[in-house]
């Protein structure tokens, strides 16, 4: 998707309602439900999607005619971004929105933010574009060291930037991996994902990625929208991709999210879901498979065993026996191991792991 | 001892009972007395004008000349009076010829006009002036009476030749006193413009303030004439006293026949099968009380045609609604005129509604005003007794959308026209109780009332799209500039566009606020209860 396309759309959608006022009608905007239950699980894929359930809003709706208002308000707001080849958080936007209406009207186009992002979650199905598309961008948590070299095109200049050569702090994935950054050139054999900073810190400092010719990344947690953006787009490059995350629900889920893409985001489909990421560790098996870990455990926090009871219910899960035969321990055991842990007896162990895992295949996906 | 009592009693004539038993024409307290006083004269002068053909114009001044004493000047432009009726008309006592007349009349049985003369006699020693113009001639003169003999005294004063016509009448009193309160002549004319809009009525106040109740309509309303009396509602004392006016009636079959309505040579040989005792070939006169007694218990057991009714002339639908336009200018206004019915069997009234909500009654501050009248006359007193209050608080008005009728901007007249207006007492500012009447008046009231509450759900639909409409014209602006920068449409453009859907979309939820009340059916009022 390009930056004229989502022009494009943006000036579609403003023709398609000024259309029906010239028809003598109120205008309307037709968007796809992004409720749960008009959710999906794409079997073909393997990856969550929005279903074909349409709600069409009206300006002349009362219920409606902020929100409507509003809407439009963020298209054209974006039209302008996009023409003058300029970039802001959500947040950002929301202060370029947060005006009043007018001397006469005692009200604010948007008072909070939180009326906003919705509506740009709306216009992103609606249009079928990436926020990033139209200039948005959200907050970078990302990173990566690899042998991989971007040539991003940022603020008129082009830059090529390697991600061997980011030394300690590795390279920082960008909300839009799409918009003026390509893959130069790309070496490596596969994609580890660990989920926390410090074991990417370890890994690094071990020389991993270096050993093992792979893309080292962390999302520092929950993946960024450009994170999972990323991953797709190396996945695209038939290279496999490993995740290492904490033994309890919680990080399961960050590599659920990965693999499928989450509820939230479930209209963003398979441009950012990678069915065929592959979950290596940690899990509740390991801790017979390696006595130490054992010792390590901790108890699972009641948060741990809701997102754990409420995976069990997820049909895109439950249909994994092997998943959910870990789920299962977690509710029965209450423990959960930090992949910190792994750390525990040696500091280099961690390398070691990953290595005997992807070797012996010993993943579950 | 005993003849000295009953000289004394026989020289009691009716000016020296009402002079002594003087709250019983309705002089009882200082405000109401003034009221009575306008009042008397004020029904003379219509009912004058309209006998004539003329469209009343009426002037009332009020001077105050010291503490509770006040000069009353009245004017009409009716036909005047005749120097020969003029005594009659103002200084005698019970002199009018309408007491026995069975029609609908705004009268006062003829006490009136007689009875503010001695009014103002006994309370100032003053004679009443009066200037008549009738037939050209131009007549000014004072009046006073012979209390003892319930004889008029004039003194004319002036003649003179005019072309002009019409009665003034200038007469002072002590021991009365004016406000404007519910009570005081400015409602009481108030309302009489209201049920009366043919009439146009001026009144200058003691502090010199003119207010005019103009005229509404153009043309005297019908006249109503008089009809027999139904057998049905007659009391063994009527029978009686119709039996002195029946002089040419030598038998009291034929008087029954040629009296009373509805009475058939058929009917009469009936009331003879049911009292073979009575003679009925006997001179009317002679007739007794235990035989009319016993004539009305009969009639009472007979079934009879109901009387004509269309001897009743109400204020109309279109005169009281220009009258409340006129005065009232309300937000809505819905009239019931129910058709005449009888009470008692056999005297015919009928009962017609005006309710007027909000708009001049929230302005001129009236809240829950029930205004009643009786042949077109306000009743402003005595409305605890009276039927029609009655009758309206039994009213659910939440029912009709009206949440608290003592505190909403609503009006409702109330006018009960009749032959014979069963007042509770002389004072004749009461209905009294019949339940025929309160039926009448509860199904009218129920009515109207629900033209009110259509208009205040309809008002309140209205309510709520304009604020709908008010959301949605909030963002035109907004909107009509994103929707440019979007697509290079002027912004000005489709602003205006919008703003024609909108008025499109919204103006037939304006069509719908009012809708005229249905057409009153008849028993309607009944399926409601």
């Amino acid at each position: 998707m390009s930056e004229s396309t989502a022009m494009k759309k943006l000036e579609e959608l403003g023709r398609g309602m000024v259309k029906q006022i010239d028809a003598g009608e109120g205008p309307t905007f037709e968007t796809t439900l992004r409720t749960k239950s008009n959710t999906l699980y794409d079997e073909g894929y393997g990856c969550l999607r929005t279903g074909d359930k349409k709600e069409t809003r009206k300006y002349l709706s009362v219920a409606q005619a902020r929100t409507f208002m509003q809407t439009v308000a963020i298209a054209a707001k974006t039209k302008q971004f996009l023409a003058q080849n300029l970039h802001t958080s959500i947040r950002g936007l929301f202060y370029q929105l947060k005006f009043s209406l007018g001397e006469n009207l005692d009200e604010d186009l948007f008072t909070e933010q939180s009326e906003s992002n919705g509506l740009i979650e709306d216009l992103e199905v609606a249009l079928k574009i990436k926020r990033e598309d139209l200039h948005l961008t959200t907050d970078r948590k990302g990173f990566l060291a690899g042998n991989m070299k971007i040539r991003d095109k940022f603020g008129g200049e082009e830059t090529i930037i390697d991600l061997a050569k980011q030394g300690r702090s590795g390279w920082s994935i960008p909300s839009d991996v799409d918009n003026g950054m390509e893959i130069e050139s790309l070496d490596a054999d596969y994609v580890l994902v660990v989920e926390k900073d410090a074991l990417w810190q370890r890994l690094n400092e071990d020389k991993f990625w270096k050993e093992e010719n792979c893309l080292l990344v962390t999302p520092k947690g929950q993946s960024t929208r450009g994170t999972r953006r990323l991953l797709r787009k190396l996945a695209d490059k038939k290279l496999p991709v490993y995740c290492l995350m904490d033994c309890d629900a919680w990080g399961w889920y960050i590599y659920w999210t990965i693999k499928t893409g989450s509820m939230n985001l479930a209209y963003l489909g398979r441009d950012f879901a990678v069915p065929e990421s592959r979950f290596i560790g940690v899990t509740m098996s390991d801790i017979k498979e390696f006595s130490f870990l054992d010792k390590l455990t901790i108890k699972a926090k009641d948060v741990d065993i809701k997102r754990a009871e409420e995976m069990m219910g997820y049909p895109w899960i439950n249909r994994h026996k092997d998943w959910v035969r870990e789920l299962k321990l977690v509710l029965k055991t209450k423990k959960k191991i930090e992949q910190d842990a792994l750390q525990g007896q040696k500091l280099t162990f961690v390398g070691e792991y990953i290595k005997q895992k992807i070797e012996n295949k010993e993943w579950l996906s | 001892m005993e003849d000295d009592v009953f000289k004394q009693f026989r020289e009691h004539s009716v000016a020296e009972f009402f002079k002594k038993n003087r709250q019983m024409l309705g002089f009882s307290g200082k405000v109401r007395s003034l009221t009575m006083i306008v009042h008397e004269f004020v029904t003379n002068g219509l009912d004058a004008c309209e006998e004539a053909g003329i469209l009343p114009e009426l002037a009332v001044a009020i001077e105050e000349l010291g503490k509770d004493h006040y000069r009353v000047t009245i004017s009409d432009n009716g036909p005047g009076i005749p120097k020969s009726h003029l005594g009659k008309a103002l200084g005698q006592m019970l002199a009018g010829t309408k007491f026995h007349r069975y029609i609908q009349q705004r009268g006062q049985q003829g006490i009136g006009a007689a009875a503010c003369t001695m009014f103002s006699y006994i309370t100032t020693g003053q004679s009443t002036k009066a200037i008549t113009s009738h037939n050209g001639k131009k007549l000014t003169a004072t009046i006073s009476m012979d209390f003892k003999k319930n004889k008029p005294i004039i003194e004319v004063t002036g003649e003179e030749e005019t072309e002009e016509h019409g009665l003034t009448v200038v007469s002072e009193y002590k021991d009365v006193r004016y406000e404007r309160s519910n009570y005081g002549i400015f409602e009481y004319l108030r309302r009489t413009a209201l049920a009366n809009p043919h009439c146009s009525i001026s009144l200058i106040e003691p502090n010199n303030e003119k207010t005019v109740f103009p005229r509404s309509i153009e043309v005297n309303p019908k006249r109503p004439f008089e009809i027999k009396p139904h057998p049905l509602g007659i009391k063994p004392h009527d029978l009686l006293e119709f039996t002195k006016h029946a002089v040419e009636n030598k038998r009291i079959s034929s008087f029954l026949q040629h009296t009373f309505a509805r009475v058939s040579a058929a009917k009469v040989e009936e009331l003879k099968g049911m009292l073979p005792e009575i003679d009925f070939n006997k001179r009317p006169d002679k007739m007794t009380w235990e035989e009319a007694e016993a004539i009305v218990g009969a009639i009472e057991k007979l079934k009879w045609i109901a009387p004509a009714t269309d001897s009743l002339v109400p204020i109309g639908k279109e005169q009281v609604e220009a009258s409340f336009r006129n005065i009232f200018n309300p937000e809505v206004l819905v009239i019931t005129q129910r058709s005449p019915k009888v009470y008692r069997g056999g005297i015919p009234f009928s009962v017609e509604v005006g309710i007027a909500y909000g708009g001049g009654v929230a302005a001129a501050n009236k809240r829950g005003e029930v205004m009643r009248f009786a042949n077109k006359v306000p009743l402003l007193f005595d409305a605890g007794g009276c039927a029609i209050t009655e009758t309206i608080k039994t009213i659910d008005w939440k029912r009709y959308n009206i949440r608290n009728f003592d505190e909403e901007p609503i009006a409702v007249l109330v006018n009960v026209v009749s032959v014979h207006v069963p007042y509770t007492s002389a004072g004749k500012q009461a209905l009294a109780s019949e339940e025929d009447l309160m039926n009448e008046i509860k199904f009218a009231v129920m009515e109207a009332s629900r033209g009110i509450q259509r208009f205040i759900s309809g008002k309140k639909k209205a309510n709520e799209i304009a604020t709908k409409k008010k959301v949605v014209s909030r963002y035109i602006e907004q909107l009509s500039n994103d929707l440019a920068s979007l697509t290079k449409r002027k912004p000005e453009r489709i602003a205006k566009e919008l703003r024609e859907i909108i008025e499109e979309k919204y103006v037939d939820a304006k069509k719908e606020e009012i809708k005229p009340p249905e057409k009153p059916k008849e028993n309607e009022g009944e399926k409601d209860e």
